[in-house]
């Protein structure tokens, strides 16, 4: 076991982008991360840190600057093909129904009609989609479309599950029941997980680690909580307990000071013009 | 290299400026969509729309007033009948030529020729489009010679087609294909472009090859826009046609109105005109139909701004 490489580990990650004007953005400097296979990990900053950065460099959809990349142990070259990767934004394809959409990862696999058509219709049974199979996106809620993309993530059966704030465009009571369904999921997979939000309460409910960014430029990790707080957890009381209450004081207090540089950030660069 | 990708796209600022619609160009004003496919034509997708009773009760009007003023003017002799011929006479001369069926075979070759102009400039406008898109140095290094060939007016071109096709057919299904060609191409070159980088990055990492994502993600892309502007396409199909026949054929719906005026028989380039007109509504009532099936899957249009 302690031998076992880490599922993810970023060493000495810098990421840097063009800007518009010929100049270089460093977005994230110095990032060291390891997760040890079967976590849930909870990434969470102010907007525009790099969050995102990160996710795109474990999935390989945007390798680093500097700096590596390993999956369990072996350095990524290309997509991280262990993967699904949640978007931010909607990812279903309009012109597809959810049926083929949530069919959509074993069909690139090339997994046959019948076995792939089956399988896509026992995961919307599980995500409460069953009867809408044959509709396409743009007939569905929110919601809904948020609960097909995870089934889409899940039906390859991947090591990693990757989530780009996939639950903050929801009102508060379906992000809650999405929450809820994410960790029953979950529970006893033995993927895991990378669950980035700006939701300290979501991050801390969910995950065993809460990994906190600085304000960019050059963002780079102020620290890991652990969250040991005893699974399986009870979304609608989790919160209101004093162990959760004092995680969550411990990190705010942190993550409120990075949010105010970054605030100020902003402010001098509007004001510099 | 990113210096590079920025670079190229400064360098092709044509193809890229066009807002993030389907693209509806007009070559040619003499020969402009709007002929053909009237009011309605237009990029934006149409779906069935209720009329009032009172919009429709006024349509009706005006077309009564029209029609039953120009007859009355042409029987007290305020119209010259030989100049504006009369809508009884015009009537007469449209039921004949459909009870002897002389004017079916002109139809049909009007549509045959339409037909192929829009099946071959679509394919070509495709392939290239993608082919464009999927490869910036050659839209950069392409995109003057492009603009230069769209600018040209498709007439001026009918004497050299005429030259090299002949006076058959191919001479129109050439001249239609070079108005089609153009709106499919600038369709699929923007629906290519367009697509959102999340659906590929999704797509990706799902397992999608490069195969699979154009089958998958940027061809539907594609057509989707090229969907949006059948109705233009369609009906610079037929403009081209019906052009191409009154410059220079031996039938088709164009060389009956071209007829008719060689003789001064305006009664018959009206009928000529009836005949075009119910054809092009008819072609575009079954387009309709073409759209709503392939776009199914798109979100209805509001109604907010139905009368
Ligand atoms: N492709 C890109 N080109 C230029 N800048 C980028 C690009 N992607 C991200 N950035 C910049 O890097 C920073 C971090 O972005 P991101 O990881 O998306 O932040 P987060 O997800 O935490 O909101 C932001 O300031 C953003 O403007
Ligand atoms: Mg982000």
């Amino acid at each position: 076991m302690v031998d076992a490489p880490y599922a993810i580990e970023l060493t000495g990650m810098v990421k840097r982008f063009p800007t518009s004007d010929g100049g270089v953005y460093t977005a994230v400097s110095g990032i060291d991360l390891a997760v040890p296979a079967g976590r849930f990990v909870s990434v969470v900053g102010p907007t525009g840190c790099g969050k995102s950065t990160l996710l795109n460099a474990a999935a390989g959809l945007a390798p680093p600057s500097e700096g590596s990349v390993r999956i369990f142990g072996e350095p990524l070259e290309g997509l991280n093909k262990r993967a699904s990767y949640m978007f931010q934004q909607d990812a279903l394809l309009p012109w597809r129904t959810v049926l083929d959409n949530v069919t959509l990862g074993p069909r690139m696999k090339g997994v046959g009609r019948a076995e792939r058509e089956q399988r896509g219709r026992e995961w919307l049974e599980r995500v409460g989609l069953g009867p809408f199979a044959g509709a396409y996106p743009h007939q569905l809620s929110g919601g809904m479309r948020r609960r097909v993309a995870v089934a889409q993530s899940w039906i390859v059966d991947p090591d990693f599950i990757f989530m780009d704030e996939p639950f903050s465009a929801l009102d508060v009571q379906t992000r809650q029941l999405m929450e809820d369904q994410l960790l029953r999921l979950w529970t006893g997979s033995g993927k895991t997980v990378v669950f980035v939000t700006h939701d300290l309460d979501e991050a801390i409910s969910l995950a065993d680690e809460v990994v906190l960014l600085s304000a960019g430029p050059a963002s780079r990790i102020v620290g890991t909580y652990p969250i040991d707080l005893p699974r399986p957890r009870d979304l609608m009381d989790i919160r209101t307990t004093p162990a959760f209450q004092d995680l969550y004081r411990a990190i705010w207090s942190d993550l409120r000071s990075e949010v105010m540089k970054s605030y100020e950030r902003r402010a001098l660069a509007v004001s510099n013009g | 290299m990113s210096d590079a990708l920025s670079r190229s796209r400064t360098a092709e600022p044509a193809l890229d400026d066009a807002e993030a619609r389907p693209v509806d160009v007009a070559p040619d004003a003499a020969v402009g969509p709007d002929a053909a496919t009237g009011p309605d034509a237009g990029p934006v997708r149409r779906r069935r729309r209720r009329i009032s009773p009172l919009v429709l009760f006024l349509q009706v009007a005006v077309a009564v007033a029209f029609v039953g003023g120009w007859e009355l003017l042409s029987r007290i002799d305020v119209l010259d009948p030989f100049f504006f011929s009369s809508p009884s006479a015009v009537a007469e001369r449209v039921w004949t030529w459909l009870t002897t069926g002389e004017i079916y075979d002109d139809l049909l070759i009007t549509l045959q020729e339409a037909f192929y102009g829009l099946v071959i400039g679509a394919v070509l406008g495709l392939v290239v489009g993608f082919a464009l898109a999927r490869m910036r140095l050659l839209a950069a290094v392409l995109d003057p010679y492009v603009k230069a060939l769209n600018a040209i007016p498709r007439v001026v071109l009918a004497p050299i087609f005429l030259l090299w096709f002949g006076l058959g057919i191919w001479s129109k299904v050439a001249f239609a294909v070079t108005l089609v060609f153009f709106i499919v191409f600038f369709n699929t070159y923007q629906g290519v472009r367009e697509v959102d980088r999340v659906l590929v990055d999704n797509s990706r990492m799902l397992g999608a090859s490069e195969s699979q994502l154009i089958r998958h993600v940027f061809l539907p892309s594609a057509l989707s826009w090229i969907f949006s502007s059948l109705h233009v396409s369609v009906g610079f199909a037929i403009v081209g046609a019906v052009v191409g026949e009154y410059l220079g054929s031996a039938s088709g719906i164009g060389y009956v109105i071209a007829q008719a005026e060689g003789t001064f028989d305006t009664t018959g380039v009206f009928a000529g005109i009836v005949v075009l007109s119910v054809f092009v509504i008819v072609v575009d009532l079954l387009v309709n139909r073409v759209e709503r099936h392939l776009l199914r899957w798109r979100p209805e249009p509001s109604h907010a701004e139905v009368v």
